[in-house]
């Protein structure tokens, strides 16, 4: 009879509040991991979404442009650096975009657009712009059509055909000034750039800025996400420090990233409340587990049995419950979790239009991540070992003879 | 020779308001092969005198030598291995571990203190028969009755050979019966064994077969007869 073996028979002695126990144990980590799952397969979508709709997993600007997004904090493009990102491990694609404010007008109307030049091929190839037309023609690699927000088009009053009238600030201070005809129109399902987003050749915006050859970013997509950190170094290490800065995703996408913090917060509360109720039910249990045996605890460590050696055993009838709750939660929720991550949720509706239009399949797959299971099953345990302090206490102080006379 | 040996020991209990000398100055010695019996009026003292020779509580004065050990001095965990290892204990209301069979309970002792699986094997059941018990050996407690349990609890004391076996009314929850059959093995054992025994009773037929009766009053001895 070892330690264990103990342990596993105690805890059998009143099957119902074990297995109370263990249940209810069992629905806090199948909801958590469900909930997160949910979460976690829902912002990946997001992030996927704005990754590939626009900004790469990682982007390439001159240093000093993210806090001062000015034309006179654009970078020169030549083959060099093109190849030099092009060869390093892990990319896949890239494009070059020079992108600065300009002042768009037509008849009465006038609006702050954002101008964005970019290579046709490329930016349809990473984030499908082409499928965004809604009228017209997508941007043709000659001559100087340019795409126009359906936003801003209806506010301008533009049609397909129509000529824009740009007016700006150049590199270094020169006037940029010129007459676009539209070639077509595209939807953007976020409003906000729907109501300003302009596209043209970037060799177009170039002239029109003045600034030949110079790009303010270049977005590159990778091969293999999950190793964005490497080939971070890695482009750090060819291009040398000084010169560029090299962003992440997730520190471009500020914002964004803040708001899904901001939500997985609220899941992470509900989950919190969720095993703060679990715990006390714990803590419950072990209360009644310890109490009601004070006396055969006297007896053992009367007849010789290490105060230490008692604490350790209830611990492990703890763990045993907490574990058989964990693990039953966790076997549960996989096949949920692995069926709708394989066969994911098809969306219907405008937001399986959206995902459509960003060329991303609607669908809405679970997320299993070793991180978040692991979490909570820590978590969990965490909890377990807590409430175990009572029952640690409890031996250490036990006092034998009173405890005899219980 | 002698096994035990009590100073000047003494016990009180709330000593901050009123005292209540529960053991006043005691000086005692036990031999080795001892059958006694402490015996005293209710409240005499019986029970303190059991737990400090035991050393499950401690005086507040005095010293108790046992192998030439004073437990007074021992640190708790120091104490507690010492009882696993030269005391055996019976008491009133039996006691076993509810989740462990017959053969369980004795044998946890002998794991406490690290004896093989072949040799706690073979004193179990040699244990359990000198306690007529050999057919009970995978039965848990609660389907035993009462001089069962308690014939067991003896088998448990014994299993770690203990210098002495202290038994705190051991036949005080058992019909007369039983308490005879109890009894008649625990003689058989100390003559037989040599087996130690001292117990506290207040039934005139287990006093009657003690060789030594100490009797008790107020935290003091007023007698204590041996017999031939
Ligand atoms: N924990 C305690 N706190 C205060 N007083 C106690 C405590 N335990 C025992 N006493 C007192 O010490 C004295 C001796 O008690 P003890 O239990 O040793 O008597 P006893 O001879 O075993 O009695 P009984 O025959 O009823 O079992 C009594 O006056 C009792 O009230
Ligand atoms: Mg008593």
């Amino acid at each position: 009879m070892n330690d264990f073996r103990l342990a596993w028979r105690n805890i059998w002695r009143n099957k119902r509040r074990t297995l109370l126990t263990a249940a209810s144990i069992f629905l806090a980590i199948f909801l958590a991991l469900i909930v997160r799952s949910i979460q976690t397969g829902w912002f990946d979508n997001l992030i996927t979404i704005s990754i590939q709709s626009y900004t790469g997993h990682i982007q390439i600007h001159k240093k000093g442009y993210w806090d001062d997004k000015d034309i006179n904090n654009s970078m020169v493009f030549n083959d060099s650096l093109m190849t030099l990102v092009r060869t390093t491990k892990n990319v896949d694609k890239t494009v070059p975009r020079l992108e600065y404010f300009a002042l768009s007008s037509y008849g009465k109307q006038t609006k702050a657009v954002m101008l964005a030049g970019t290579d046709p091929g490329r930016e349809d190839a990473l984030t499908h712009l082409s499928r965004k037309v809604i009228k017209g023609k997508y941007l043709d690699i000659r001559g100087n059509g340019i795409l126009v927000s359906q936003g801003l088009a209806s506010f301008l009053g533009l049609a397909t055909g129509d000529t824009l009238v740009l007016l700006g600030q150049g590199f270094h201070g020169v006037s940029a000034a010129g007459k676009f005809p539209v070639s077509g129109i595209i939807h953007i399902p976020s409003p906000q750039l729907d109501n300003q987003m302009v596209y043209m050749n970037l060799t177009t915006a170039q002239d029109f800025f003045s600034a030949e050859n110079r790009i303010t970013s270049l977005s590159v997509t990778l091969k293999n996400p999950d190793e964005i950190n490497t080939t971070v170094t890695d482009l750090k290490d060819k291009t040398g420090t000084g010169k560029y800065e090299i962003m992440r995703w997730d520190e471009i996408m500020v914002e964004i990233m803040q708001q899904l913090k901001i939500k997985t917060a609220g899941g992470m509360i509900i989950i919190a409340i969720l095993y703060m109720i679990v715990g006390f039910g714990i803590f419950g249990t072990v209360i009644m587990m310890t109490n009601e045996r004070t006396k055969e605890f006297g007896v053992m460590v009367s007849v010789g049995m290490q105060k230490t050696r008692l604490a350790f055993i209830l611990v492990l009838e703890m763990l045993f419950i907490g574990l058989t709750g964990t693990l039953a939660g966790v076997v549960a929720a996989m096949p949920i979790m692995v069926y709708f991550n394989i066969y994911p949720v098809h969306l219907w509706g405008s937001m399986a239009q959206a995902f459509i239009s960003f060329g991303i399949e609607p669908l809405m797959p679970l997320a299993i991540k070793p991180g978040f299971i692991v979490s909570n099953v820590i978590t969990v345990l965490v909890i377990v070992l807590l409430t175990c302090i009572y029952p640690i206490r409890k031996a250490v102080k036990l006092r034998v003879v009173e405890s005899l006379h219980k | 020779m002698n096994i035990i040996e009590i100073k000047n020991l003494s016990k009180v209990y709330d000593a901050k308001t009123i005292p209540v000398y529960a053991l006043n100055g005691i000086n005692l010695a036990f031999s080795e092969g001892e059958f006694t019996s402490i015996v005293g009026p209710s409240g005499s003292g019986k029970t303190t005198m059991l737990n400090l020779l035991g050393g499950l509580d401690s005086p507040t004065g005095g010293e108790i030598m046992i192998d030439n050990t004073d437990i007074t001095g021992l640190k708790s965990r120091q104490l507690i291995d010492f009882r696993l290892r030269n005391i055996g204990f019976v008491f009133q209301s039996f006691n076993l571990i509810p989740v462990l069979t017959a053969k369980e309970n004795v044998e946890f002792i002998m794991q406490l203190q690290g004896v093989n699986k072949e040799q706690r094997d073979r004193r179990t059941f040699e244990l359990l028969k000198s306690v007529g018990l050999n057919d009970k050996v995978n039965t848990r407690p609660n389907k035993l009755s009462g001089g069962q349990q308690q014939r067991v609890a003896v088998a448990r004391a014994l299993a770690s050979k203990p210098k002495f076996i202290l038994a705190d009314e051991p036949t005080a929850n058992l019909d007369s019966k039983s308490a005879e059959n109890l009894l008649e093995i625990m003689e058989k054992l100390n003559k037989e064994e040599h087996i130690t025994f001292i117990f506290s009773t207040h039934d005139a037929r287990v006093v009657a077969k003690a060789r030594r009766v100490i009797t008790l009053e107020d935290g003091k001895i007023v007698g204590d007869v041996s017999k031939n």
